[in-house]
């Protein structure tokens, strides 16, 4: 008897899934056996790990934490995909965020009931400005911004850098790389879990309604799924990239403000901690979908704790980035062979 | 001006001893493709020394002949001989070693790389270490052995299309191909760089090698070739010795005789008649973007309640006026009258609201969204209306009300219409968006070969889905190279050529040996009948 594998234009959604587990399995599994190789004991650490980040309300917390800006840059990535751009900027846009908000917390006096607001909205908008010169490179001439939104990342990495190091150092002189702790705060509710969290998961549901029932969110799918169809159906093509991509840009730059107004309270250099570039590796397992991107986000602050977990063993921080890159490649291979099946011929 | 060209000197041919085997020799191939006949029962030889051109209109089946020949596809049925012993290729790589290769409409080279290097790529007789100079050395004595003038140390990117296809046919003959392939060689070539690969064409068979060229114009057939071979529907129609065949004879095989379908002119009791222009084009001028004019000096006029056929080879513009009429196109010159209205500047949604249905040439590249819902795209053209929008918001719900009667209407049995639109058939695609385009052709259908890749029962339903329109008082613009098709649903017909129309006939006077002479290129004259514009 014969078989012969044959190529499905699209998984089952069962299959899909299942491929899903089996990658976070098989890439648990290949990170144990190295683990083991170190002379570490793998069952052990696991369930070092598995106590400390879910046995206790602090562990929890921690990753709570970290969901929040992982939430907003993965959002941010899957936004782009929507309409087929690949925002590799996210990291570049939470800078900027960061940096707006930090500006306005720092130079705008007032209540804080007016400049929390005041600084979501200069995070939102420094984000956008910093994807803007991307964007109409793309829209007009047509330049990849893969490559455009990538480079600015080194800028903005760099600008906040030297703010924090230079213009705006902490006058008091007890920091020596930071600016002043900000006056306002985004207030806690959890623990350390801070209001950035609901808010984050507001935002993803917000984003989710605009694409499922919007006219404007409809039109924008086609683009995505195919240009040439909406050039078919007189839809605006260039207008929605535009708008797509700035608001991928504008939910970056949110991160940044939360992180920096919430969880760091001082603007720094290092302060995305890499978020941005985790945001494409959250979209990429939420397959683009913003509601997904809440369960891909969780999965992936709870392998960044257990990270911090493993490093107080001794372990260190590249074998836990080691395990991160080998989750989205098991996914990788899972997602594609998730589309074959096998017959009899 | 480019002086006449001397007559192509014909070298001394080459006649194979008596019971020699034909170098290949094709016995009943089928390739079935979902829902489609690509070939059937084709039986073709090809003798040491002969030219054999593969004549046949676009879908005719010549291409997927030519791949299985060439291992790209394996044949369903039937089997291939060469030199007499049967073979079977899994990969244009033993097809190369068996000694056939292909030169395919669009050129397979690096642009970047220089003509020695395109030449060495990729071949197992390529010294291990080798400098450039070498390499084009290598070359120019190759193509000097082969009679091929090339200049080794240019870079592809660089040279005219001729000379890239000279160097794509050094590439195929330096892998010792005996039968060399070429897929509408002279759709890219100037009248000079013909005259010149045929040259090289009649040199390569004198010495015992084969040609199979694959055309559908009838003139360089019978200039070049010595049999022919006419393709039809995935069929073969006949083999011919050229010598006895002119271009009438030629056309008529193409294009078929035999009415299968039936004549569906004829209009009911309540039909709309013939009315009003509806829309006018206006010496519509228009080019590629890259500086190609594909649509030149074309002037047509839709009236309402008439279905205008347009006949012609694909590729002579009708995908460009496709565009240009339903504002996917500018036209860089010309004018376009809608109800008296000037649309020349018009946009794709103004035509759509005007009431243009437009089944696209490339469905699910142009009219679908392949990797979205079946709902999704079947709302393609009413999610800005109510139900489904009252201006902001989209409803779900009523979209998938609505994909469901789309569907329905169409036949269409759907599992789950959140399935992507690509699982369903091409047939199935097809059918949900004429539908689809039917909805909103409240005044003008544009039906860009609505038949292609449909059996013969989907043809019937997609041709009555027409007639249902043109009965309702829609201009129905209906674009196919199967003749027989325009002639049984076309009031007039239109033939394209060069992004021209040669002349337009009425159906009921047209006579098909003139709509083939038309569709090769010749102007419609004064004593032609049915003269209509």
């Amino acid at each position: 008897m014969a078989y012969r594998i044959q190529r499905i234009p699209s998984a089952p959604p069962s299959v899909a899934l299942a491929a899903r587990g089996l990658a976070i399995v098989l890439a648990l599994v290949t990170a144990g056996i190295v683990l083991a190789a170190l002379g570490f004991n793998p069952l052990a650490l696991g369930w070092q790990v598995l106590r400390t980040t879910f046995g206790s309300s602090y562990g929890l917390e921690d990753v709570g934490l970290l969901v929040i800006p992982l939430i907003f840059t993965g959002l941010a990535v899957a936004v782009g995909q929507k309409i087929g751009a690949q925002n590799i900027g996210a990291e570049g846009q939470f800078y900027a965020g960061a940096f707006a908000a930090t500006g306005v917390a720092l130079f705008v006096p007032g209540p804080m009931a007016v400049i929390l607001p005041l600084m979501f909205v200069a995070g939102a908008i420094g984000g956008a400005i910093w994807i803007l010169i991307p964007t109409l490179a793309r829209a007009y001439a047509d330049v990849n911004e893969l490559i455009t939104t990538l480079l600015l990342n080194f800028v903005a990495t760099l600008l906040v850098y030297w703010v924090a190091t230079g213009p705006w150092l902490d006058p008091s002189g007890r920091a020596l790389a930071t600016t002043a702790r900000l006056p306002h705060e985004v207030p806690e509710f959890w623990g350390i879990v801070h209001w950035g969290l609901p808010v984050a998961v507001v935002v993803v549901l917000l984003v989710g309604a605009l694409f499922a029932f919007t006219r404007w969110g409809y039109e924008v799918r086609i683009a995505g799924s195919n240009p040439q169809a909406a050039r078919y159906a007189g839809m605006p093509f260039r207008r929605h990239l535009i708008m797509v991509m700035l608001l991928s840009g504008a939910i970056a730059g949110l991160a940044g403000m939360f992180e920096v107004a919430g969880t760091v309270h001082r603007l720094q250099g290092g302060i995305s901690n890499n978020f941005g570039y985790l945001g494409i590796m959250v979209a990429v397992l939420a397959r683009a979908s913003p509601i997904g991107v809440l369960p891909a986000a969780a999965l992936m602050a709870i392998i960044l704790n257990s990270g911090i977990v493993l490093q107080t063993q001794g372990i260190t921080v590249s074998t836990v980035l080691a395990i991160t890159g080998l989750i989205l490649f098991y996914t990788a291979i899972g997602d594609e062979l998730a589309r074959y099946r096998i017959v009899r011929a | 001006m480019i002086a006449p060209e001397p007559p192509v000197p014909v070298p001394t041919r080459f006649v194979p001893p008596p019971g020699t085997a034909p170098i290949v020799q094709l016995r009943g191939i089928a390739k079935y493709f979902p829902g489609v006949i690509a070939n059937e029962d084709v039986d073709l030889d090809v003798m040491p020394g002969e030219i054999h051109a593969l004549l046949g209109e676009n879908g005719a089946g010549k291409s997927t002949l030519m791949n299985i020949l060439t291992g790209i596809y394996q044949p369903d049925a039937g089997e291939i001989v060469i030199d007499g012993y049967p073979q079977s290729f899994a990969s244009p790589v033993e097809a190369i070693a068996a000694g056939i290769g292909m030169v395919h409409q669009h050129f397979k080279l690096v642009k970047a790389f220089t003509v020695a290097e395109n030449i060495h790529l990729g071949w197992s007789d390529t010294p291990r270490a080798v400098s450039a100079a070498v390499l084009e050395r290598r070359t120019a004595e190759l193509a000097q052995a082969l009679n091929l003038t090339v200049d080794p140390a240019a870079r592809i990117g660089e040279l005219s299309t001729g000379e890239q296809q000279r160097v794509e046919i050094l590439r195929v003959l330096t892998r010792k191909a005996r039968v060399l392939i070429l897929d509408e060689p002279t759709a890219v070539l100037t009248p000079a760089e013909a005259h010149e690969l045929f040259r090289a064409l009649k040199d390569f068979v004198a010495r015992g090698n084969a040609v199979i060229f694959i055309s559908h114009k009838l003139d360089e057939v019978l200039e070049i070739s010595d049999r022919v071979t006419v393709l039809r529907g995935g069929r073969k129609v006949a083999t011919e010795q050229t010598a006895g065949c002119t271009e009438t004879s030629l056309a008529r095989l193409m294009v078929g005789r035999e009415i299968v379908l039936s004549d569906m002119r004829g209009r009911s009791a309540g039909a709309a008649p013939i009315g009003a222009p509806v829309m006018t084009l206006e010496d519509i001028r228009a080019d590629d973007g890259q500086g190609h004019v594909v649509l030149d000096g074309l002037s047509l006029v839709l009236r309402a309640g008439e279905i205008l056929g347009i006949a012609g080879v694909a590729g002579n513009g009708q995908k460009e006026l496709t565009q240009v009429i339903t504002g996917m196109r500018q036209a860089a010159s010309g004018r376009i009258l809608v109800d008296g209205a000037d649309f020349s500047r018009a946009g794709a949604a103004e035509f759509a609201d005007f009431g243009v249905g437009h089944i696209p040439e490339d469905r699910l590249h142009s009219g679908l969204a392949p990797s979205l819902s079946i709902t999704d795209n079947a709302v393609l053209r009413e999610y800005d209306r109510p139900p489904l929008s009252g201006g902001f918001g989209f409803n779900g719900r009523a979209a998938t009300a609505l994909a469901k009667d789309i569907a329905e209407a169409a036949s269409v049995t759907v599992p789950d219409f959140g399935m992507p639109v690509r699982n369903l058939s091409g047939g199935n695609q097809q059918r949900l968006v004429a539908r689809r385009e039917m909805r909103i052709a409240s005044r003008v259908l544009v039906a860009a070969y609505p038949s292609r890749g449909l059996d013969v029962g989907a043809i019937n339903m997609m041709m009555r889905y027409l007639v249902e329109l043109r009965d309702k008082g829609v201009a129905v613009l209906f674009i196919s190279e199967e003749l027989e098709e325009l002639l049984n649903l076309s009031d007039r017909i239109a033939v394209m050529f060069h992004g021209r129309v040669m002349g337009v006939v009425d159906t009921a006077e047209a006579d098909i040996d003139t709509i083939g002479l038309m569709m090769g290129g010749k102007r419609l004259t004064d004593d032609a009948k049915g003269r209509g514009h």
